[in-house]
């Protein structure tokens, strides 16, 4: 019960400030269509910069929680989810709104995202310790293909081919590789001054999660929107509450499906949105109802993946293996705060961690005060124009970037990098695995440099890498997750 | 293999087939040993695309695209010249007003200060809020 010692530095004035305004600016960024939590995240990040590493991270995670239980909002009044998360909750959700039920179905969501989210949490305060233990067992081959496993899950699951999710996160890798070598010291890949200092982490972010959000909304300024329902509806706050305290079975699937998925890495809000929506329509009563605004489905759509937000961390924190994109961003955020995860998360930076663990929950309540206040008005947060939101978007990512080292080039890099993946992105390449690319490029390269002398040191490299039982554990899991990837991709197709 | 699918392959090949280059080419080889095994993967699965029977790429609209990129570049090379909220104000102000739907000639004015009043105030709300509670740094420039 360590954690409930860390409390008192969730609540300080400051602090509370802190998640108040990210919460507050998260359900508003989810909620507005074709803005992403992760781009949101990333966003973020280089305003924690000057911040101490616990308060950067607070904020982070009040973001983090609100942008996937804001993404509803747009799922449910425009049928556009604010999130890949929210695509299960507009099925039914929208089919609500058009009966002029828009803001009972709201306060489902936000009641049930609350109740999932708590539980995710409480999943990641008493898994994270003993799976942070057993880390310790992990030494240079084995991180090298924990990297490596962290990579090949994101890129098979994030993309519809295999092929250019592994080219993207190997993209990512090789832009890690740009600037100083992690030993000798000796620069790599730099044509111009510009790239001196390599790609910046927190750069690498925003250019390829901001910039092609900006001229996605510019080059589809002229084209036809959603009609936006007003949240208007009949239950009272109370009546919403018995209705979701009532429906026990679907909160249940959703939160244990939500965390079950949440802990797989790589998988992501979406898959336990939909999972959870799939199964709780096989045991319900009124599963005729489904896909014409039943209240049970949006239930547990939404509390699947609020729980899933909790667990997503622990492969994050123990092995540097996100459970969701944006948990791969908030990765970043670890790290250019200092924190490293692994074995000694716990020991090293005790008060940190178990703070920022704390304040998730506190996230979640206010996520639920705030999102029911901002339900009322959410029509308005739909109106937002996409010109002012590209605008914003593109003021906000220059003026991050240039805060993280007062530096001209990455400016420069992020302009650069965010369009081209935005040429990717049409071509069907994901900017989630370029980003863990670049994130665990290094840690990569220095744990295959080590390895590779202790190997050569002991007669065969190949085989240092290849041999004992946590080494072949890991590659069977990269290409099983290459296999599944090659089936689920091949059976989309055929769908 | 449609025409889109072959330009972007293409595309994608001659970026692998240069990483590979300038791993094997540039700097000694104990320095680059780990770009050299990452660009010959690369290589390997761009020369697998094109077997690949993947989904068509989508289509730009760079009619309403590169308008937005020209002012955004425009922005980034005033920056330095400018400063960071002058040429904020210049490329905020060129966005709204540029993407935006035909303005009736008698609402013209009133369009006109309303957007000219949002470039001000978000702005503005950047300058309090990081440079004078914050203190964060920006392009200087001229101001």
């Amino acid at each position: 019960m360590e954690f409930l010692n860390y409390f008192d530095n969730v609540f300080t004035v400051y602090h509370i400030a802190l998640l108040v305004g990210g919460t507050f600016a998260g359900i508003i960024l989810g909620a507005l269509p074709g803005l992403s939590p992760t781009m949101s995240v990333a966003l973020l990040i280089p305003f924690t910069f000057h911040m101490k590493p616990e308060s950067g991270l607070i904020l982070l995670g009040a973001m983090y929680t609100a942008t996937v239980a804001g993404g509803a909002i747009s799922a449910i009044l425009v049928n556009v989810p604010g999130a890949p998360a929210n695509i299960a909750t507009a099925m039914d959700g929208h089919k609500m709104a058009q009966n002029g039920k828009a803001k009972d179905a709201l306060h489902y969501c936000f009641m049930s995202s609350f109740v999932g989210g708590v539980f995710g949490v409480l999943i990641l305060i008493f898994f994270t310790p003993p799976l942070a233990a057993l880390s310790l067992k992990f030494m240079s081959t084995e991180l090298f293909w924990v990297a490596i496993l962290g990579i090949t899950i994101i890129a098979t699951l994030d993309s519809k081919s295999v092929i250019k999710g592994l080219m993207s996160g190997l993209f990512g890798l090789m832009l890690a590789t740009i600037g100083e070598h992690p030993t000798s010291a000796m620069e790599r890949f730099v044509f111009t001054d510009h790239l001196e200092g390599g790609v910046h982490i927190v750069v690498g972010l925003i250019g390829l999660f901001a910039m092609p959000q900006v001229w996605n909304l510019l080059e589809n300024y002229y084209g036809t929107k959603n009609k936006v329902f007003s949240a208007k509806g009949d239950s009272t706050l109370m009546q919403s509450f018995k209705l979701v305290s009532s429906k026990v079975k679907a909160l249940s699937i959703g939160s244990i499906i939500g965390s079950i998925i949440g802990i797989i890495p790589g998988a992501g809000g979406q898959i336990a949105g939909i999972v959870a929506y799939d199964q709780s329509k096989k045991i319900s009563s009124n599963r005729s109802n489904y896909g014409r605004g039943e209240p049970e489905a949006i239930i547990a759509a939404e509390s699947a993946n609020n729980s899933m937000v909790g667990p997503s961390l622990i492969p994050l924190l123990t092995l540097s293996i996100p459970g969701s994109p944006t948990a791969a961003v908030l990765l970043g955020g670890l790290l250019i705060h200092g924190i490293f995860p692994g074995h000694d998360i716990f020991t090293k930076n005790t008060e940190v961690v178990w703070t920022f663990i704390d304040s998730l929950i506190i996230a979640q309540v206010l996520m639920l005060v705030i999102g029911l206040f901002l339900s009322r008005h959410s029509k308005w947060i739909m109106k937002v124009p996409d010109n002012y939101m590209a605008a914003g978007i593109l003021l906000l990512a220059v003026f991050g970037t240039y805060s993280i080292q007062n530096d001209y080039s990455d400016v420069l890099i992020m302009f650069t990098l965010g369009t081209l993946m935005y040429f990717g992105s049409k071509a069907g390449f994901s900017p989630v695995p370029v980003v863990l690319g670049l994130i665990l490029g290094t840690m990569t390269e220095e744990k295959f440099l080590l390895g590779n002398m202790i190997g050569n040191a002991k007669g065969s490299s190949f085989q240092h890498f290849t041999s004992g039982t946590i080494n072949i554990v890991l590659i069977t899991l990269c290409f099983t997750s290459i296999a599944y990837g090659v089936y689920s991709s091949r059976k989309s197709k055929q769908n | 293999m449609n025409k889109h699918i072959k330009i972007s392959t293409v595309i994608i090949t001659l970026i692998s087939a240069f990483l590979v280059y300038a791993s094997f080419i540039l700097g000694s080889s104990e320095d680059y040993l780990f770009p050299r095994l990452i660009s010959v993967m690369i290589a390997v699965l761009s020369l697998m695309l094109w077997f690949e029977k993947g989904d068509a790429d989508k289509s730009t609209n760079f009619k309403d695209l590169m308008p937005g990129i020209a002012i955004a570049s425009a922005f980034i090379l005033l920056l330095k010249i400018l400063g960071f909220y002058l040429a904020s104000m210049i490329v905020f102000f060129s966005l709204v007003m540029y993407y935006s739907k035909p303005i009736e000639s008698k609402d013209f004015w009133r369009v006109l200060l309303i957007k000219l009043g949002v470039t001000i105030v978000f702005t503005l709300t950047l300058y309090g809020l990081f440079t004078l509670l914050l203190q964060v740094r920006t392009p200087e420039g001229l101001f």
